[in-house]
């Protein structure tokens, strides 16, 4: 700690330097999320930044259009049940992996997050082929496979991280006193990794409702996603009505991080 | 309340034997330490008996039954950890009643058990805590506190004091003696410390490499070790090599030491080389005219307060540490004259068969 003080206590034109550095970054990664919102409330008839004047009247023209709203809540349904599930799975697969020794554990890790190695739109027409394969080509229930299968790596990496901050000597702990393996589970284990679990779900969620490539090619008939429909809108119209569905769904999601972190803070963790 | 025997352990992992024969016995009520350096076995073994670690041979048994096959959750065996293992998510009541909760136990009965607990190991007042807010020292409380409110069969300990200051230490250490001698709990203790091992136990088993060098009540692992390391490992300890010795009579040798003909004690059966143990405590520098065991020539000392540390160089080469009063003139290169308890001096072999 004291090292790092020193380094960048020595000399101000490194604390200067570092300080723009993060500004930059900041600026970088925020402009497009700016761009957006402030576009959604122009009352201009353009995307453009920065907006003329305010109005809500992109917002009414979202919700009034059909298309949109329904790809919209399929979204976020689809969204809903792949944190789910996912998150079921991913819980599961972790204590798998936790359980496994040495070079077994590292394949398992290697296998539990082939998804992220293997390009988007190989695993969209891979899949796609085997869910006509087995009845459910253009299906929302394959749509929705689709979606856990991506979504489920990051769940994993997630949940496996907070497992492995818990030390062994507790599950011993617990076992010596008597506890199955489902109790040490549910009354030690459980509420030590909950944070992790709540971090993979947020990601499984965040990651399905922005997925476009898997969308695309496994979408049901007559259903779109919202990123699906937006793109569909986007090659005809180029109005603000998309800003105002972007700013949506951002907030959207920004309720589902500060819903599960307040369920989550409520529980006492370390 | 149990005797518990370890018997014949065999215990590997991959290709490495960590444990290789171990044979220990605990009687109803004892506390057996196991002592030995780092790396020797001494957790491994508190693992099988516990219900972590399955030995690849051997068996447990408790009252004359194996318990080989039983699970760890149903063996009913207090466990106290190095890390304390305390669960951070529960406060110091919920942490004791935790195996209380998992019997199903009614819930004033609890409290009434829990409180106890508490009052046994003086935690009164930090109930409510969680583990992180309290001190080392009253985790490792928690953690006894914990295991006892079950009423174990048996107590393991592996190395609970190791990670408490030298105060906190002595403080524990009694209190752990203290709880186990009056609940009549039997016990297994792990350390490396030989202080601790001699202070508390009924019992020491000292390991070496996955073996049981010696084991015996620890007097006898102090004055009768059966090879160096074992009198090595137990305290300070002076080592004159005899080159031949013959038995006289049972454990009676008469050998040649540091330049002086003597008749000493030792492990039964010696022949050819053996080493004379000699503790330091056991020797002094002789009197004007006193005759003297050993005479040599004192080449370091040191003062320390409470007595003087000397190191005599002998004749053939061998060298003897031993305490000298702290006003006694002692200077380096001054010829010495050392009087030894011979009584108290053992022959054993370097290294036991
Ligand atoms: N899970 C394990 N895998 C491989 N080797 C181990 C494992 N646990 C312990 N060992 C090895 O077994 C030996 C004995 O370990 P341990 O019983 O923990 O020693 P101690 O408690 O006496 O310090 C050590 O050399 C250690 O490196
Ligand atoms: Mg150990």
């Amino acid at each position: 700690m004291s090292a790092a003080g020193a380094t960048f206590g020595s000399g101000r034109s490194v604390g200067l330097g570092f300080s723009l550095l993060i500004v930059a970054l900041y600026v970088f990664l925020l402009m497009p999320l700016v761009t957006i919102v402030g576009a959604s409330f122009t009352s201009g008839l353009m995307i453009e930044f920065p907006p003329q004047g305010f109005s809500l009247q992109w917002y009414q023209e979202f919700l009034s259009r059909k298309d949109l709203v329904d790809g919209l809540l399929m979204s976020l349904r689809v969204a809903a049940i792949t944190a789910v599930v996912t998150t079921v799975i991913a819980v599961m697969a972790a204590l798998a992996g936790q359980a496994m020794a040495g070079r077994m554990a590292g394949w398992f890790h290697l296998g539990m997050t082939l998804p992220l190695l293997v390009p988007e739109l190989l695993t969209a027409v891979g899949l796609l082929f085997f869910l006509y394969k087995i009845g459910l080509g253009k299906t929302v229930l394959g749509l929705q496979f689709g979606h856990i299968l991506m979504a489920f790596p990051y769940a994993y990496v997630s949940i496996t991280a907070a497992l492995r901050q818990v030390p062994p000597s507790l599950e011993e702990a617990s076992s010596s006193m008597g506890a199955t393996g489902w109790q040490t589970f549910r009354l030690v284990i459980l509420p030590l990794v909950m944070p992790g679990v709540a971090m993979g779900a947020i990601f499984a969620f965040i990651n399905s409702f922005d997925l476009y490539t898997i969308s695309l090619l496994l979408k049901p008939i007559g259903g779109n996603t919202l990123p699906l429909a937006l793109f569909d809108f986007l090659t005809y119209e180029f109005k603000p009505t998309a800003a105002a569905a972007a700013t949506l769904s951002i907030l959207l999601s920004l309720v589902g991080v500060v819903l599960v972190q307040r369920l989550v803070g409520l529980q006492r963790a370390f | 309340m149990a005797t518990v025997e370890a018997i014949k352990l065999h215990k590997r992992y991959h290709d490495f034997v960590a444990l290789d024969d171990v044979t220990l016995r605990a009687e109803s009520g004892q506390l057996v330490t196991l002592l030995g350096p780092s790396g020797c076995g001494k957790s491994t073994t508190l693992r099988c008996l516990a219900g972590f670690l399955d030995p690849e041979g051997g068996d447990i048994t408790l009252d004359g039954e194996s318990i080989l096959k039983l699970p760890s959750n149903r063996r009913g065996f207090g466990v106290v950890f190095q890390n304390y293992a305390l669960f951070p998510h529960m406060t110091v009541a919920e942490n004791i009643g935790y195996g209380l909760r998992l019997q199903k136990c009614p819930k004033p009965d609890m409290a009434r058990r829990v409180g106890e607990a508490v009052d046994l190991v003086r935690l009164n007042g930090l109930e409510d805590r969680l583990p992180r807010q309290i001190s080392g020292g009253q985790q490792q409380r928690v953690a006894l506190a914990r295991a006892l409110v079950m009423k174990p069969r048996l107590l393991l300990l592996d190395e609970p004091l190791a990670n408490l200051d030298a105060r906190l230490r002595d403080e524990v250490r009694w209190l752990i003696r203290d709880l186990q001698q009056q609940s009549g709990i039997t016990a297994f203790y792990v350390t490396h410390d030989q202080s601790e091992a001699m202070a508390m136990s009924d019992m020491v088993a000292v390991m070496k490499a996955g073996r049981v060098a010696q084991f015996a009540t620890p007097r006898e692992i102090y004055q009768k070790p059966v090879e160096r390391y074992v009198a090595d490992f137990t305290g300070e300890a002076n080592f004159l090599a005899c080159q031949s010795v013959a038995e006289q009579g049972s454990g009676q040798y008469r050998i040649e030491a540091g330049g002086t003909v003597l008749t000493v004690a030792g492990v039964q059966g010696l022949n050819g080389r053996a080493e004379l143990l000699v503790r330091p405590e056991t020797l002094r520098l002789a009197a004007p005219d006193e005759a003297a065991d050993f005479n040599g020539r004192i080449v370091k000392c040191a003062f320390v307060g409470a007595s003087q540390l000397c190191e005599i160089a002998l004749p053939d080469g061998g060298t003897l540490k031993l305490t000298a009063a702290p006003n006694t003139p002692v200077h380096v290169g001054d010829a010495a004259a050392v009087v030894m308890d011979r009584a108290q001096a053992w022959l054993m072999p370097e290294v036991a068969p």
